[in-house]
C-alpha cells in the first residue's frame, strides 16, 4: 500500500510498486486528465506536479511518490473554478485537439510558480519538455503571458482548488 | 422532458426511412422520440450550386438540430473534431442564423448514421478540410428554417402578426417580453417545416467572421475532455496486441505461458493480425506482452524492402528506375502535352523525393468494444464513425445494424483516425476473448503500424521559351497510391448491407489490383501541375509499391507535391535570375486569388528589404482544399545549422467563420509541415518501420518553433478549407530560403543540411 497526497488529499492505492504513477492515477483512482503519449518521457502529455515540479509520470514509479504532493488537472482547477492560467487558456483558444494540454498547463504552472514575468526564452524551456502535434505554441505562449498579467493584477489564482474532490468530476463527450 | 439520445433516433430514422420518403414524415417521426422540435437537413436540397456533389446523392433528411420545449438547443455534430475546431465552426454557423448564442448550444458528437454522411464522400468521414465549406450554407438554411418556424408557432400561439415576432439570443421578442424557443417548439412541430427562409446579409451577422473562444475549450483546458482513452466502466477490461513486425505477417505459432503467469493477465487471444494480452489495467497487459513467444508468417514482398539498400530495385531504387522508365499513366494532360518539350528553347529537369511518414497523433490509437450476445457496443474517436461501425461488425461478425458507435474527441487525426485498423482489432479482441475491452497502442505500436503518407519521388521538365516564359510544365511521379490501401476500410460501407461478407471480403482484397489497372489516384499527383500558368501541361505517374499501408495524411498529395512545385519553380526562377516572387507572379495571371496572397505575402515579410545580416526568404505559394496559401520564411545558416526565424503566411479561404481558428490552423498547418520538413522519415529494414517514438520520429518543439504571422485575406465569399491548406508550402518555403542563405539546392526530404 502506498500512501501520497493527491490533489490536497492524501490516498493510499494498493497497486504494485513498479506501477507508473500516470497508470495508477488513470486506472486505478480514476482521473483521466492526465494523458499517455509516449511511455517514454518524451512528450509531457503525461506531466503532473510532484511537489510542484512539472514531472513525466508514464516512467515514475508509484514507490517514488510514496509520502509526496502530487497535483494533477484536476488539482489545478476545474471547469466551475479554472486557475487564472486555464482561464487564459480559454480564453486564447489554446487547445486544438486537446490531447496535450493538460501536460501543457501542469508545465506552465509550474513555470509561473517559479517565475511570475517569464520571458520567451524562459517559456521555451520550461515547456519545450510538451509535445503539441497540433502546434498551439504561438496560443500557449499568449496564454502564459496573459496568466502572468492577470496574476500580477491580483486576478485569480494560479491553482484555482486546494483539495480536488473527484466527485465533482464530469466528463464532456 | 423526455431525453432524446441518439440511439433512439437512429432506430426511428430507420423506421420512418421504411414506411416514407417524405422528409416532413421522417422529421415528425424523429421528432416524436425527443419531444420538441427536432429537425433535420436535407443536404442536397439546400446545397448551392457551387457545390459539386448536388446531383449525386438522393434527397436524404438528416436530423441535427433539436430544440427541446424546456429550451434545451441541440446540435449534434455531424463532423469529427480532431483539432481542427469544427465543433466551434459548425456551431457558429448554426447559431448565426438560428439566432442564438453558440455558447448556449449543446453540442453532442454525433453517433454513426447515414444522417451524418460526409455529403461530398457519402461516407461519414471528416476530412479533405471540408467541414465548413460543405456545410455553410445548409446548415445556416437550416438554422434559418428552424428560426422561422418558431417565429411562426410564436404567431399563431400568441396571435400575433409574424412580422411582429422578433427574436434575440434563443428567445422570441414580443410587445417587450422575451420568450424562449422552447416554450414554441412542440407547437412549431406540427406546422409544416419552411424550406426558404431568407439568410442574413454579411452585415447582420453576430458571430460569423468574428473571433470567439472556442467551444471545446473548456472542456479540454480542464482535462474534462473525453477521448477515445478515457472511456471506463465497471468489468472493462485493457488489451495490448502483438502485431507482426512486417505488416500482413500473420501468426504461425505462440507460446502464451509466460504471458499468462504475468500479474493481472485474463486472457490470452489470437487475432486476425496478431495476439493480444487482456489484464485487469492497461500496463499489466503491456508489461506480458514481450512474454509472448510468437513466429510469424511473413509476406515475401514487403519484408524485402529495405530503405537503405541501393539496388535498383529496392529503396530508393525502386522508385528512381520507376520514374527514369518508359512506364506511366496519364493523369492529366493541356495543349500538347509532353510534346511540346521538343518546342522549347531550353529544358530544365529536377528530381525530388519525399519519403513515408507517420501521422503520430498525440493520443496513440485506441478503442473500446463490448459485446453482448450479437450487439457490439464501440467507443471510439473517429474521422469515420460508420466505417468503424462496419468493421465492427464485421471482425466482431455481428450484423451492422446491431453495432453502436459512441463517438468522443479526437486527441489528433491528421487522416490517420479515418483508417479502422484499431477498431477492427478492439472488436476481434472482444470476440474471441469474451471480455469488454479497450485496445490502447503503444506509441512504439503507432509508430510502427501507422497507415502511412507515401514516398514520392517525381521529376519535372520544365520547356522555357525564348522570353523565359514557362512553356511546357511536365511532371512524372513514382510511388505507391493511397485509394487502393483504403478501399479495404471503405468498400464494405459502399456496398449494399445485402451483400454477404464473404463477398464484400472479396471485393476490397481484389479492390487493389481492380484498382490500380484502372486509373491513377488523383491524390498521388494533386498540386504537382495546377497552379502556374503554361500553354502545355502533363502529369504521369507510375505506381512502385513496397506494401507498406498507406493512408491519407495531412493535406494528402499536397503534402509533398507542395515542396517539388515550388522547389522546381525556385530553381527556374533562379536560373534565369529573376525575382522568386516576380518569376511566380508572372505566371499566376489565371490564379488571382493565390497571385494575391502572395504579393500580400511579399508585403507583409519585407520581400526583398534589407534584414538582418545572414537571414534570408525564401517563398512558396499553394493552392489546396479549395484554399490559397502563401508563405514567406525567414531562415539563417550558420555552421550548417539551420535557423528558422519566421513565416509569413496569407490565407485565402474565404469567410474566416471564426479567425482566430483559422489563424490557428495555419500556425497547426505549419508547425505539422514543419515536423515533417526537418525531422520526418519513416525508414523500412525487411520490411518493418525501424523508428519507435518521439526521439527517433521527433516533432517540432516551442523551442523550435519560429514566430508565425498569419494574414486572413478578407472576403465575403463562402468558407473554403483551412486544416490542411497551410501545411504544403512550408517545406519549399524553408528550402528555398536555405538556397537564397547557402546557394545548396535541397531536393529531398527532410532537409538535410550536411547532405
Amino acid at each position: 500500500m502506498i500512501s501520497f497526497e493527491l490533489n490536497g488529499q492524501t490516498v493510499q492505492v494498493d497497486a504494485a510498486p513498479d506501477t507508473p504513477l500516470l497508470w495508477t492515477i488513470r486506472d486505478h483512482l480514476k482521473l483521466k486528465g492526465s494523458k499517455f503519449g509516449c511511455g517514454m518521457g518524451l512528450c509531457g502529455a503525461c506531466s503532473m506536479l510532484v511537489d510542484g515540479e512539472s514531472t513525466r509520470t508514464c516512467i515514475l514509479p508509484l514507490a517514488a511518490v510514496q509520502g509526496r504532493k502530487v497535483t494533477t488537472i484536476e488539482g489545478i482547477g476545474h471547469p466551475e473554478m479554472m486557475s487564472t492560467l486555464q482561464s487564459a487558456w480559454v480564453e486564447a483558444s489554446v487547445p486544438q485537439c486537446g490531447y496535450c494540454q493538460s501536460g501543457q498547463l501542469v508545465s506552465a504552472t509550474a513555470l509561473l510558480s517559479k517565475n511570475s514575468n517569464p520571458s520567451d526564452e524562459e517559456i521555451d524551456n520550461a515547456m519545450s519538455g510538451n509535445i503539441c502535434r497540433c502546434g498551439t505554441y504561438p496560443h500557449i505562449k499568449t496564454a502564459i503571458k496573459q496568466a502572468a498579467k492577470d496574476l500580477k493584477k491580483g486576478n485569480g489564482r494560479l491553482q484555482a482548488v486546494s483539495h480536488f474532490d473527484p466527485s465533482t468530476l464530469k466528463q464532456e463527450a | 422532458m423526455t431525453t432524446f439520445t441518439p440511439e433512439s433516433k437512429a432506430a426511428e430514422s430507420n423506421t420512418a426511412n421504411n414506411i416514407s420518403s417524405s422528409r416532413r414524415r421522417f422529421l415528425k417521426n424523429v421528432s416524436l422520440a425527443g419531444g420538441g422540435l427536432i429537425v433535420g437537413l436535407p443536404l442536397t436540397a439546400c446545397a448551392s450550386a457551387q457545390l459539386p456533389n448536388e446531383s449525386q446523392s438522393a434527397l436524404q433528411p438528416n436530423a441535427l438540430l433539436q430544440i427541446t420545449s424546456d429550451n434545451q438547443i441541440n446540435f449534434y455534430l455531424p463532423r469529427s473534431e480532431m483539432g481542427q475546431g469544427t465543433y466551434t465552426g459548425l456551431t457558429t454557423i448554426v447559431a448565426e442564423e438560428l439566432d442564438v448564442s453558440p455558447k448556449s448550444i449543446n453540442v453532442i458528437n454525433a453517433t454513426a448514421h447515414d444522417d451524418y454522411k460526409n455529403i461530398e464522400y457519402g461516407i461519414q468521414v471528416t476530412g479533405g478540410s471540408n467541414s465548413v465549406r460543405t456545410h455553410f450554407l445548409p446548415l445556416r438554411h437550416l438554422a434559418a428554417n428552424t428560426r422561422l418556424v418558431i417565429r411562426q408557432a410564436a404567431a399563431q400561439q400568441l396571435k400575433i402578426s409574424l412580422a411582429d415576432i422578433q427574436t434575440d439570443n434563443g428567445k422570441i421578442v414580443v410587445n417587450g417580453k422575451a420568450l424562449p424557443y422552447g416554450e414554441f417548439a412542440d407547437f412549431a412541430n406540427k406546422l409544416d417545416f419552411p424550406e426558404d427562409a431568407p439568410l442574413k446579409e454579411r452585415s447582420q451577422f453576430k458571430y460569423m467572421g468574428k473571433n470567439a473562444p472556442r467551444l471545446d475549450g473548456l472542456a479540454k483546458s480542464t482535462g474534462t475532455a473525453q477521448f477515445g482513452i478515457d472511456v471506463d466502466f465497471e468489468g472493462l477490461h485493457r488489451a495490448a496486441l502483438k502485431r507482426c513486425p512486417v505488416f500482413g505477417g500473420t501468426v504461425k505459432s505462440f507460446d502464451a505461458t509466460a504471458a499468462k503467469a504475468m500479474p493481472g493477465v485474463k486472457s490470452v487471444v489470437k487475432i486476425h493480425n496478431g495476439v493480444a494480452v487482456i489484464a485487469d489495467h492497461y500496463y499489466q497487459a503491456k508489461n506480458a506482452l514481450p512474454k509472448l513467444k510468437i513466429e510469424w508468417d511473413l509476406p515475401e514482398t514487403l519484408s524485402a524492402f529495405s530503405s537503405d539498400s541501393t539496388a535498383s530495385d529496392n529503396g530508393k531504387g525502386l522508385f528512381k528506375t520507376a520514374l527514369d522508365s518508359d512506364e506511366s499513366t496519364n493523369a492529366f494532360e493541356q495543349g500538347d502535352g509532353l510534346d511540346s518539350l521538343k518546342n522549347a528553347d531550353t529544358i530544365m529537369t529536377a528530381e525530388y523525393w519525399a519519403p513515408y511518414l507517420a501521422h503520430a497523433t498525440m493520443e496513440p490509437m485506441n478503442c473500446t468494444a463490448k459485446l453482448t450476445g450479437d450487439k457490439l457496443e464501440l467507443w471510439v474517436g473517429s474521422q469515420a464513425p460508420d466505417l468503424a461501425k462496419f468493421a465492427g461488425a464485421y471482425y466482431a461478425d455481428v450484423p451492422k445494424d446491431n453495432v453502436t458507435v459512441n463517438s468522443t474527441f479526437l486527441g489528433g487525426g491528421f487522416g490517420r483516425r479515418s483508417a479502422t485498423d484499431f477498431v477492427a482489432e478492439a472488436a476481434a479482441i472482444a470476440k474471441e476473448s469474451g471480455f469488454p475491452v479497450q485496445l490502447v497502442w503503444s506509441r512504439e505500436d503507432d509508430m510502427q503500424h501507422d497507415v502511412y503518407r507515401p514516398a514520392a519521388m517525381a521529376k519535372f521538365k520544365v520547356g522555357l521559351n525564348k522570353e523565359g516564359m514557362v512553356d511546357s510544365w511536365t511532371v512524372k511521379r513514382s510511388g505507391p497510391q493511397i485509394m487502393p490501401y483504403t478501399l479495404d476500410n471503405i468498400i464494405d460501407g459502399v456496398m449494399p448491407s445485402f451483400l454477404p461478407n464473404g463477398m464484400v471480403d472479396w471485393m476490397s482484397k481484389a479492390g487493389y489490383s481492380i484498382f490500380d489497372s484502372l486509373t491513377v489516384d488523383h491524390a498521388s499527383v494533386e498540386g504537382l501541375y495546377e497552379d502556374y500558368d503554361a500553354p502545355h501541361k502533363s502529369s504521369d505517374h507510375v505506381t512502385v509499391d513496397p506494401g507498406l499501408p498507406l493512408g491519407y495524411w495531412r493535406s494528402v498529395g499536397h503534402s509533398y507535391s507542395g515542396f517539388f512545385k515550388e522547389s522546381m519553380m525556385d530553381e527556374i526562377a533562379a536560373l534565369q535570375k529573376q525575382d522568386a516572387v516576380e518569376f511566380r507572379l508572372k505566371h499566376l495571371k489565371n490564379n488571382p486569388k493565390l497571385a494575391n496572397t502572395l504579393k500580400v505575402a511579399a508585403e507583409k515579410s519585407g520581400w526583398n528589404k534589407p534584414l538582418p545580416n545572414g537571414h534570408f526568404h525564401g517563398v512558396a505559394t499553394h493552392a489546396s482544399f479549395a484554399s490559397y496559401a502563401s508563405q514567406i520564411a525567414e531562415v539563417s545558416v550558420k555552421n550548417n545549422q539551420l535557423t528558422i526565424h519566421k513565416i509569413v503566411c496569407v490565407i485565402d479561404c474565404g469567410l474566416a467563420v471564426n479567425p482566430d481558428i483559422v489563424a490557428a490552423q495555419m500556425e497547426s498547418g505549419i508547425i505539422y509541415g514543419l515536423s515533417a520538413a526537418l525531422y520526418g522519415e519513416i525508414t523500412l529494414k525487411d520490411g518493418a518501420v525501424q523508428q519507435t517514438n518521439f526521439h527517433d520520429y521527433a516533432a517540432l518543439r516551442i523551442n523550435e518553433t519560429p514566430e508565425i504571422e498569419v494574414v486572413i485575406i478578407e472576403s465575403d465569399e463562402a468558407p473554403t478549407g483551412v486544416g490542411e491548406p497551410g501545411l504544403p508550402p512550408v517545406a519549399a518555403a524553408v528550402a528555398n530560403g536555405i538556397f537564397a542563405a547557402t546557394g545548396k539546392r535541397l531536393r529531398s526530404l527532410p532537409l538535410k543540411l550536411e547532405s
